[in-house]
This record gives structure tokens, sequence and C-alpha cells, in this order.
């Protein structure tokens, strides 16, 4: 039950996000080729901060004088 | 500083509720209600009467405005790599080409122009065109079309959608009908004069009936004469350019029709604009073309005319009217007033967007309505003083040249005419004319209360229901023709690019029955795509919050 709510939840807005951004307009291999676009570009972000993230936590206690 | 026509004090007004008598200060955005004669009883004017602002045109929060272009750019990008692979013949190209023997020619087909078209409209287009065979009742039928290669190419798969409720056909008293009661009067005009005219006006084509339908319609007017055309765009465009020249002035609303600024155009005359309903831009115009006349020779104007429609179709606004009289008696200018929606809709006789006003009509210079929308048949008329009509009847290019309305559409307006006036006997037209007003107010207010974004006036009875973003105004077209009603949905080139709309046409013919199925089915959809965007909050109890009532609180 939870799960299939759950599910008409996230259709609803993968239906907004289709409206919003007009992809609704275009055939599915145009929007295969834009939500790919948009999912590697986020999976670089992700990718990104996961690297980084120890060095940026570091650099910031620095900054604070958390630890020397 | 309000362009009273008669005193400069300012008007007691009896306001309708409460029976609380009102000062209100002389504001040029405020109507004030001319009580000339006693209204026949029954509807009270809306906005008129109570002095709310009348023409409201809420706008959307931001983020939709980006939206909006955002939206846009995605389409447009993807539209230039579509482009970019038809030139590659990656991909076959559906529109027209070059042969290819002709290479080396002129080109013939310019690419870019179509681009929107190729590349935005076609994509959608099932949206529009849509087959009907059915009268265009407050209920049709459609005929159902599939597309197999996204809306290049469409066909008909035999299936009939019945009884389809039409939002979007300009009924506004219900007069298409084929009820064969009504319509004897118009079947014995086809059997005494057959359908064709075969001729124009000037020459073979001037039947009795057509003088009947003149005299008429100036009879309804309350002016003196009256001349009708055929067609009602024709009506426009063919005699703007018989009573206007070159040395002229006409100085025309920002969102006039294509007819008038055809017409405008084809005349030679200069052109200016001014901002929609905006008395202060009218003002500022009018003053300097009288100080300085024409632009290199200063020379005065020979006319100068002021070109507004009664309603605006695209917002469903209505017209400043005794600001523009004021303005036109100051100034000496002519006034045309182009009634194609609101004649028949407006008034509590059906008379139009003067009677709303309650003023007169000798005020107006050069009336213009069409036929086509409240009355159910199809044509213009031109109406005013006598000696105005009868130069047209030998100057215009569509009474010359045109050919004359067929007998019975002729007959169909003066059944239409003759019952909104109340002769022969039955009062049919002014309980439609009443009922198309409750209808009107009913709608408005629940789509407002249901926090929809609505242009226009109280008592217009097209409803514009902005809907911004492009793909909801498709996917709102699509969802609402699932629900088994039909709507009309504008985009771009006839609208603003950023507000895209649904135009409903309330009519007298739908029950409150129909109009609740609609409201339900907004209701549910509204809440699927998310375009409930009003950020003002109605209470239904509307005594609550009248605008003065804060200031008698303090």
């Amino acid at each position: 039950m939870a799960l299939s709510d759950a599910w008409k939840r996230l259709s609803w807005i993968y239906y907004q996000y289709l409206l919003v951004t007009a992809l609704y307009m275009l055939e599915p291999w145009e929007r295969t080729i834009f939500n790919s676009l948009v999912v590697s570009v986020a999976g670089m972000a992700v990718y990104t901060g996961y690297v980084f993230m120890p060095q940026h936590i570091m650099a910031i206690l620095y900054y604070f004088e958390v630890i020397q | 500083m309000a362009l009273d026509a008669r005193s400069g004090a300012p008007k007691l007004q009896l306001n309708g509720t409460n029976g609380r008598r009102r000062h209100r200060p002389v504001r040029l955005s405020v109507k004030k209600k001319k009580k000339k004669k006693k209204k026949p009883g029954g509807v009270r004017n809306g906005a008129a009467a109570q002095g709310r602002p009348r023409n409201r045109f809420e706008q959307a929060p931001l983020y939709v405005a980006v939206l909006t272009y955002v939206g846009f750019g995605i389409v447009t990008l993807f539209g230039y790599f579509r482009d970019f692979l038809r030139a590659l013949r990656l991909e076959k190209c559906h529109i027209a080409q070059e042969r290819q023997e002709l290479k080396e020619f002129v080109p013939l087909y310019q690419d870019f122009e179509n681009f929107y078209t190729r590349n935005l409209y076609m994509r959608v287009r099932d949206n529009w065109n849509r087959p009907i065979c059915s009268l265009p009742g407050p209920v049709f039928d459609l005929m159902e079309r599939v597309s197999d290669d996204y809306n290049w190419t469409f066909r008909l798969t035999g299936r009939t959608l019945k009884n389809v409720i039409n939002m979007g056909s300009y009924n506004y008293l219900g007069f298409a009908e084929n009820n064969a009661l009504f319509l004897t009067t118009v079947a014995e005009a086809v059997r005494g004069y057959g359908v064709g005219t075969c001729s124009t006006r000037q020459e073979m084509g001037n039947l009795r009936i057509h003088e009947e339908l003149e005299q008429l319609v100036a009879e309804f007017l309350g002016v003196e004469s009256a001349m009708t055309f055929g067609m009602g765009f024709a009506t426009n465009s063919m005699n703007i350019p018989a009573l206007v020249g070159k040395g002229c002035l006409i100085l025309s609303d920002e969102l006039n029709h294509t007819s008038l600024i055809l017409g405008a155009r084809l005349s030679g005359a200069t052109i200016r604009i001014f901002k929609h309903n905006n008395m202060q831009s009218l003002e500022r115009l009018l003053r300097d073309a009288v100080c300085s006349g024409q632009p290199r020779t200063h020379r005065p104007w020979r006319k100068i005319l002021i070109m507004v429609e009664g309603i605006y179709s695209m917002e469903g606004s209505l017209v400043c009217l005794p600001e523009i009289v004021a303005l036109k008696k100051k100034y000496k200018a002519y006034l045309y007033l182009d009634e194609a929606h609101s004649i028949g809709a407006l008034g509590p006789t059906g008379r139009g967007v003067i009677e709303l006003f309650g003023m007169d009509a000798k005020d107006i210079d050069i009336l213009m309505g069409t036929f086509t929308k409240s009355f159910g048949a199809a044509g213009g008329y031109i109406a005013g003083k006598k000696e105005l009509v009868d130069y047209l009847r030998s100057h215009s290019h569509s009474a010359v040249y045109a050919s004359a309305m067929s007998p019975p559409v002729t007959e169909q307006i003066i059944r239409v005419i003759k019952g909104i006036m109340g002769r022969g006997g039955t009062n049919e037209g002014l309980r439609r004319v009443h009922r198309l007003m409750e209808n009107t107010r009913y709608f408005r207010r629940r789509l407002r209360e249901m926090g929809f974004i609505i242009y226009g006036n109280e008592d217009s009875p097209v409803v514009p229901l902005l809907l911004y973003l492009p793909a909801k105004v498709v996917a709102f077209s699509r969802a609402m023709l699932e629900k088994n009603i039909g709507v009309v949905v504008v985009g771009f080139p006839a609208t603003p690019i950023t507000e895209a709309r649904a135009r409903f046409c309330v009519s007298a013919a739908h029950t409150r029955d129909m109009l609740d199925k609609v409201l339900d089915a907004l209701d549910e959809v509204g809440d699927a795509l998310s375009i409930k965007f009003s950020r003002q909050k109605f209470s239904p109890r509307s005594e609550l919050y009248d605008g003065t009532d804060f200031e008698l609180d303090s």
C-alpha cells in the first residue's frame, strides 16, 4: 500500500518535472538524451563532493581553529 | 482631475449591497454609473454599480515566468538539434522542400522563419483544428484523431466522441441551435430566396430581407441607420480604408484585433498605439496630435479616429467607455467601437457595452459589430448617423465588391434580434441574456475561488485562464479532452510569449450541471498540473471584503 502510494507520488513528481522543463512536448528519445545529460551532470557533482569532502571538512575545521 | 462629462463634482452612488450610501473619490479607474434612466428590473450591473476595479490582470509569481523561459529555451535547443539532423539528412524532413532541379534558383521556402512552426507547433498540433461533426452547441461530437508520426500526419479512427462539453464556441446566447420549431422562418427564407445571392449589394444582391435587417439593427442599437456585410473580418478591414486615409491619425489600442490593424494599415493613415485601456496614454497621444499636427509639415490632422473594442477577446477586459467618450469630446476626435464580442452578450437587454455603462449610442460615432458570436449567424454591421452609412454604401469595398449576405443567414439574424427585443410574443431572448449573465458570474466566481488566475472583467463571458508554461498548455488541453470537455488553448503568436492561456466562452445554453461538471474537472486538472497560481485568497462571502470597509473601521 505504502509502496504504491510512494510510486504514485514519485510519478506525479516526474510528471511535474516533465511539464516544467517542457520535456512533455518532446519525443521519447529526446527525453532520454536530456535526462542522461541531467543525470550525468548531477552524478559528476555528487562524485566530486564525495572525493573532496574530507579535504573541505579538514580545511573548515582548521579555519575555525578546532584542530591545529 | 477626473474626466467627468457633466460636472466636476464627485458623485454619490447607491451601492447595491446593504443599501448604504458611499462617497466615492472621483478616480479615473473607478467607474461612475450615470443614472440616466431606470434600468429594467432583474439584473444589476456587476462591477459598474459596486465600483470595484473593473479589469483585473493578476500577475503570477516570478518563478512562473522563469520556468516559462526555461521551457521555451529547452524546446528551442532541441529544435536547433533537430534542424541540424535534418540538414545532415540523418532525419527525414516532413516539411515542404524544393525540388532537386530548382536548387540553383532563389530559395522559395524560408526555412528559418518557420522555426517556431516546425519545432514547437508541429509537435503538439493535435490540440488545434479538431474535426467537429455536429452542431457547435453547448455539447458537440468530435471525431477521434490519432497520429503515428508525432503529429506530422493524422488519421481518423472512425470513432466519434459524443457529447463533449463545448467551452470554446462563441455561442454566447446559445443561438447556434437546430431546433426546427425555432428555425421555421429561416426555412421559409430558403424556400423563398434560395441560399446564394449571386451578386453584390450594389448590383443585384440587395434583397428586401437585407433592408429589413438593416432597419431592425438600427432600431436595436438605437441609432439612425445601419449597414450589414457578409463577413465580420471584412467589415473592419474593408471599411476603415473608406473612412480614413492619408493625413488622418488612428489611435488604436494595444490589443486590438487583427481585422482592425489590417484595416488601419490598408487605409494609409498614420497609426499610433496607446497602452491597453490606459487613459493617460491616450490623452497624451491626443494632446501631442492636436498640438503638433502631422509629422513634418505640422499641419493639423484631417481626422483623428480612436479605435477600441467592446470586449477584448484575449483578455476578457472591457473598454473604459465613459472616459474615452469624455476624452473624445474634449479633443474633438471620432470614436470607432468594435463590439464583436459584446453585442448581445452584455447589458441588461443585450444591447452591448454601451448599455452596460448606461451611455447614449449617439455619443459613439461609428458602431461596428459582428453577427458571428451572439447571433449564431455570420456577418457584420456598421451603424451610426444616416450620412455615414449612406456614404459607406457607395464607398466601402465590402459593399461594392463583396457578395451579399445569404438569405437564411439574414433571416436567422432577424429572428434573433426580434427574440432579444421581445417581439414575436416570447421573451426567450431576454431570458437567455439574463442566463448568460448568471452563468458568467457563477463561472468566474468559482474559478477565482479555486485559485486560478483569470483575466478581465466580472461581466465578460470570455474567460481567459492563464497557464503560462508551454507544456502545461498542451497537457491541459489533452487532459480536458479525456474528461470529455473541449477547450481552446492559445499560445505564443496570439498572446505574449509568457502568457499562454486557455480561453473559455460561457454560453447561455450551458446548464448549471454542465458548468459544475466543467468546474469539477478544472479542479482536478488544476491540482494534477498545478496551475493554480493565484495568490489572492477570496472568501465566498463577498460582503466581508468590500473596499471602503477599511476606511470606516479605522
